[in-house]
């Protein structure tokens, strides 16, 4: 017997050494538990594409929850590229099957709108290659005023810190100029901003840049993001029977 | 005894463990915004060379990136010459193989613990409950695959920390700046804050939520270095595992002479993947690193790798030579 066949007929019963000697039932009891981790996934209320955690957002270009959780090792790539310190490790915004994998926190950092890199590095394409052009096209998310804490309304004070800051060549954040009230009980005209849900992309610079500090007064949800079709705030014009 | 000299061939796979640090360590810190709009070029290289988040993101995704082809060749060299990657390449391994060596006491108690354990199984269950997970749509390897881990924790905890700290010392001795009349220590702390300005410190101090317990969990398995050698690589590194299967009858194998083995036990004090070296039958291919030691450290050069089939005449040689000692002995 020449030492090929000698080595193919060890694979075939593998000699002693070359056993795992792992046992039938442990291996059986593994496979199971990997089984039995995708079965719990799996009745997490995030996966029947009803409930969405408004805090999820996940980075541009990032594929649908489901396919993004089937291609994302949590290599943390994207964290450390970020030049702007937006993307984090997720604790359970996703639920435990997307631990450590990236999410944006837009009182850190913002999605800046030339930039592409976490799409540049993604290993596995979780964030698929998408070009700045169509990058800047994509929502990952909507903000949204809290009127109960920015300045214009709430307290009748002029600011407009987030329509500054906003990227999009129309501005997604506009203003309502109306007569208010002061403290004094003084009539004055104020700009109220507003956000337009077609034009928002969710880059969150608003959120970072609001000088309302503790919780700011506009904030970023995932509703809206492309990715995911089911999570949207507006109903698109084809609900309505308009074509 | 004298202490054997370390062979050169131990010393050539210290430096390609280095030299794989090194560039793991470059290819992190290249992981940043460059002018301009560009990442780093081949900063995905290790993730390329690593076929079990290709398999195990194949297995959930059906879709595959074509860099990751180059994990194939990883495949095929483990499965002619073993689990070589471990003790040669792998960056995560060569860090846990540094603190392993820092490990103090004398070459009883390393005999103690450094010995094959039942437990060395638990990798290739993980590694089976990752791939049916996969399998069904789960694709949670990265939890474990050793360069997500080593880069996550670099990415949001070490990094962040070492950084913070070098700022912080740095910016201490510059306000404080003690020194003899024109002497100060900013002359020569200057210059060094201002090459790591250049090549090494974020631009600005990362923070990132949940870091604690990512460091915490990356502390623990260099910590555990001290209990077990290479803990991670022998326990728990899934990684490991699928090499360890694919690898596991391999053309490259230890042999003993048994001729000239006086049975000291050397070889399995510093043998860094607990694979019974000192016994050739026993000899476990799946857990070998191949990182010589065992044969750098036998005082008789008893322990060689030769390349070809071990096989049966290998086995029946070390059978005989067995047999032949003990009769010797019993005579």
């Amino acid at each position: 017997m020449n030492p090929l066949s000698k080595w193919i007929g060890d694979f075939v019963h593998p000699p002693k050494e070359a056993r795992l000697d792992l046992g039938r039932r442990a291996v059986l009891a593994a496979g199971l538990a990997g089984l039995g981790a995708k079965l719990l996934f799996g009745i997490d209320p995030q996966a029947s594409k009803r409930s969405f955690n408004p805090a999820l957002i996940r980075p541009p270009g990032a594929l649908p929850e489901d396919e993004f959780l089937a291609r994302c090792i949590r290599c943390g790539e994207c964290m450390k590229v970020c030049p702007t310190n937006a993307i984090h490790p997720t604790s359970l915004e996703g639920g435990v099957e997307g631990v450590w994998t990236p999410i944006l926190n837009m009182s850190i950092g913002y999605c800046d709108y030339e930039c592409n890199l976490c799409s540049q590095v993604c290993p596995t394409h979780a964030i698929r290659q998408v070009d700045v052009p169509e990058k800047k096209k994509i929502k990952i998310g909507l903000a949204y005023i809290d009127k109960n804490r920015c300045l214009p309304w709430a307290y009748s004070k002029t600011c407009i810190v987030c329509e500054e800051h906003c990227p999009t060549p129309k501005k997604a954040i506009w203003f309502e100029e109306v007569e208010v009230l002061n403290i004094q009980g003084e009539k004055l005209t104020i700009k109220q901003p507003r956000v337009d849900p077609d034009l928002c992309i969710g880059c969150g610079i608003c959120e970072t840049k609001c000088p309302v500090k503790g919780q700011a007064a506009v904030r970023v949800t995932s509703v809206g993001e492309t990715r995911n079709p089911e999570n949207q705030i507006l109903l698109s014009p084809d609900s309505f029977g308009e074509g | 005894m004298a202490k054997k000299k370390t062979s050169w061939i131990v010393w050539l796979r210290r430096l390609t463990q280095t030299g794989f640090f090194l560039l793991f360590c470059y290819l992190f810190l290249q992981t940043v915004y460059h002018p301009i709009n560009k990442a780093g070029r081949g900063i995905t290289f290790f993730f390329n060379l690593d076929p079990l988040v290709a398999l195990s993101s194949w297995l959930a995704s059906h879709a595959l990136v074509g860099a990751m082809l180059l994990s194939l060749v990883t495949l095929a060299v483990t499965f002619f010459c073993g689990r070589w990657f471990c003790g040669w390449v792998c960056p995560f391994g060569a860090l846990h193989n540094f603190f392993t060596s820092l490990r103090g006491g004398r070459a009883k108690q390393k005999l103690e613990v450094g010995g094959y354990n039942q437990w060395q199984k638990a990798k290739y269950y993980l590694l089976v409950a990752f791939l049916v997970a996969a399998l069904v749509g789960a694709d949670v390897v990265g939890w474990l695959d050793p360069f997500s881990f080593f880069f996550r924790s670099l990415s949001t905890s070490i990094y962040p920390a070492i950084n913070k700290a070098l700022v912080a010392l740095f910016t201490w001795i510059y306000n404080a700046n003690p020194g003899v009349g024109p002497v100060r220590l900013t002359m020569v702390t200057e210059p060094i804050y201002g090459f790591l300005r250049k090549y090494f410190l974020a631009v600005e101090q990362p923070y990132y939520w949940g870091s604690m317990l990512i460091g915490v969990l990356f502390i623990t398995t260099v910590v555990l270095n001290f209990f077990r050698p290479r803990f991670w690589c022998r326990y728990v590194c899934p990684l490991g595992a699928l090499l360890g299967a694919v690898g596991k009858n391999p053309l490259v194998r230890l042999k003993k002479n048994e001729e000239k083995c006086n049975s000291c036990r050397l070889c399995l004090v510093d043998c860094q993947g607990g694979a019974t070296p000192e016994n050739p039958l026993e000899w476990k291919p799946s857990e070998c690193f191949y990182c010589r030691n065992c044969e750098s450290d036998c005082p008789a050069q008893a322990i060689s790798f030769t390349v070809g089939h071990g096989g049966p005449d290998v086995r029946a040689q070390n059978d005989t030579a067995l047999r032949t000692e003990a009769g010797e002995k019993a005579r």
